[in-house]
């Protein structure tokens, strides 16, 4: 099953309205609105991410790049996916080892890194 | 120059033992990931995830797959209690709120559900949670487990208001566990990951409330001198003593009517780490200087207040990543063995700059809780920050723990066996008993709880 601009909208909406980003006055306006060109997460991943990675990639808490900032992620992919696999994979900053996802593999990661950073074809 | 060094050399340690194949392998992508706790502190390579979708998926996969698991919550815990060379059962997809009722007000959640997600949850349907840890990331049956508590001389661990739970025993049979069976309850609470997995937890709250917070520094002896007094007269109340200080953070919170809002006094980090980091000491100073310069800090620190709501002010975000050792002890003699630890940190000028937290918390009667018995506990923890290799600060701390019959935090570091933890907890053979009539095999043991539990 994909996940169209639509429901990761609805996903994201109801992850806003559930308290994730009630402390990001900011999050709730910008984010929703970027203009996703990934479609290509599948339903399991995006469930992944939204019980982890989103909890600080939403709003941008302690420093983490948010979902859709497209430059700031292009910035950090230009040293390479692999350098940002081994950050989520070993904890970077105030990231901890594996961003709070205990149930997701290399490929979950992958998947998701892609998606945060729109680089999703 | 040399702090740095130390800090290289673990990370790219850290980097090695998660990477080696990783690094080499042309395949690496394909590689399942490693698994590794909050701090990096614990790390493994399990065989696999079972990332569970619903109790029925978790009881089949018991009832027809062999090898040992262990379960997993948020990996908050330092202690080695998830690490295997088997499966991991992930339940973090059983979350939210299955059930409540207003009147009693009591909750139904997932036990997969994380403390800091159901404080919005709850407050939107007019409860609040009695009392939450310092950090709400962990999942409510991984706190459950292993203990976990706030701060309150009559508010008791997590555990304490669990009213009822079901538990997947090893072989995949589902047991509805509540206060019909009290003992058994008591047993079940505190589980350590060891007697099954929980699916469902029913919470006892109350409604929803606001609370006031006030921080402030002052000089530790002052403190403790009335440390009973002051527990006794607020909420919640608790110290961070700062290393190589005379001084503490000293953090009070209470139930209040007032608007929600900050009273920011003087603007000050509100991590109370980050304070401690700050510190801004020089390379290598003496005892008596960095004494000297932690003064001076802690005495420029002015008081803040903040009102919000009851989640929001228990709980905190907490950036800097670190490894801990918390132990009870009778608060009797909290006090005296705050002062060792701070003497012996001066006197073996270990290099550490985090704070320590000191508090009291309610007694409960759940077999392996920390505050097991008639009367409250004091519990004393030390961090370390997670760059940095924690085991000589806590090997040098932990046997004054051992001095005062201080009791482990399951979650955290702490390097005691079956033989010392029998005589600690009055039911540990209880429960020992009944976890290996629930787990024969010893499926759901790794290393650490074989050591635990003499299995």
């Amino acid at each position: 099953m994909k996940l169209t601009p639509q429901k990761i909208s609805a996903l994201l909406l109801a992850l806003l309205l559930s308290g994730c980003a009630s402390e990001g006055p900011s999050a709730g306006g910008s984010f929703i609105s970027y203009p996703f060109r990934n479609d290509v997460a599948d339903a399991e991943v995006m469930g992944k991410w939204a019980r982890s990675c989103a909890l600080c990639h939403i709003n941008g808490e302690a420093g983490a790049p948010v979902v859709g900032d497209e430059q700031e992620w292009r910035r950090r992919l230009a040293r390479g996916e692999r350098e940002v696999l081994e950050n989520v994979l070993t904890g970077y900053n105030s990231m901890p080892a594996l961003g709070y996802c205990m149930a997701c593999e290399v490929s979950d990661f992958r998947a998701m890194i892609a998606y945060m950073a729109g680089t999703n074809p | 120059m040399k702090k740095l060094s130390r800090r290289s050399f673990l990370a790219s340690s850290v980097r090695a033992a998660l990477f080696g194949a990783y690094a080499t392998s042309g395949s690496a992508f394909a590689q399942s990931a490693p698994w590794s706790n909050w701090s990096g502190g614990q790390t493994c390579k399990p065989a696999g995830r079972y990332d569970i979708a619903s109790e029925r998926e978790l009881t089949s996969l018991l009832r027809n797959t062999l090898g040992p698991i262990r379960p997993v919550g948020s990996g908050h815990s330092f202690s080695p209690l998830v690490p295997t060379d088997g499966h991991l059962v992930v339940i973090d997809q059983l979350n939210g709120i299955l059930d409540s009722d207003n009147d009693k007000k009591q909750v139904t959640v997932g036990a997969g559900s994380r403390l800091g997600d159901l404080g919005a949850q709850l407050e939107s349907i007019g409860q609040g949670m009695i009392n939450l840890p310092d950090i709400d990331r962990q999942t409510v049956a991984g706190a459950i487990a292993t203990g976990t508590h706030g701060t309150g001389v009559t508010l008791q661990a997590l555990s304490a208001f669990v009213t009822s739970l079901r538990l997947v025993t090893p072989n995949g049979n589902v047991m509805d566990i509540d206060g019909s069976d009290a003992d058994l309850l008591h047993a079940a609470r505190v589980n350590v990951g060891a007697l099954g997995i929980v699916t469902q937890v029913t919470l006892q709250n109350r409604e929803s409330y606001k609370l006031k917070k006030r921080e402030w520094a002052a000089p530790t002896e002052d403190i403790l001198a009335n440390f009973d007094e002051l527990a006794a007269s607020h909420r919640h109340f608790e110290i961070f003593p700062l290393v190589y200080s005379d001084y503490s953070l000293v953090l009070s919170i209470d139930e209040t009517d007032e608007p929600i809002g900050a009273i920011e006094l003087d603007p000050q980090p509100s991590d109370d780490a980050s304070i401690a980091e700050s510190l801004g000491l020089s390379d290598n100073p003496s005892p008596a200087e960095r004494r000297r310069q932690s003064n001076a800090t802690a005495s420029r620190i002015q008081p803040s207040e903040n009102v919000d709501l009851s989640y929001k002010v228990l709980s905190n975000v907490r950036n800097s990543l670190f490894n801990e050792m918390e132990y009870s002890v009778p608060i009797e003699v909290g006090a005296e063995c705050l002062r060792e630890i701070l003497k012996t940190i001066y006197d073996q000028a270990i290099d550490v700059n985090f704070v320590l937290e000191y508090r009291y918390v309610g007694a409960d009667d759940d077999w392996l809780s920390m505050s097991y018995g008639d009367h409250p506990h004091a519990t004393i923890s030390i961090h370390r920050a997670a760059s940095e290799d924690y085991r000589p600060y806590f090997n040098a701390i932990e046997p004054i723990f051992w001095k005062y019959g201080g009791r482990p935090h399951w979650g955290k570091v702490h390097s005691l066996t079956h033989r010392e933890l029998t005589r600690l907890y009055p039911r540990f053979e209880d429960f020992m008993e009944l976890r290996r009539e629930l787990d024969p095999q010893g499926r759901m043991l790794n290393p650490h709880l074989r050591a635990l539990f003499n299995a």
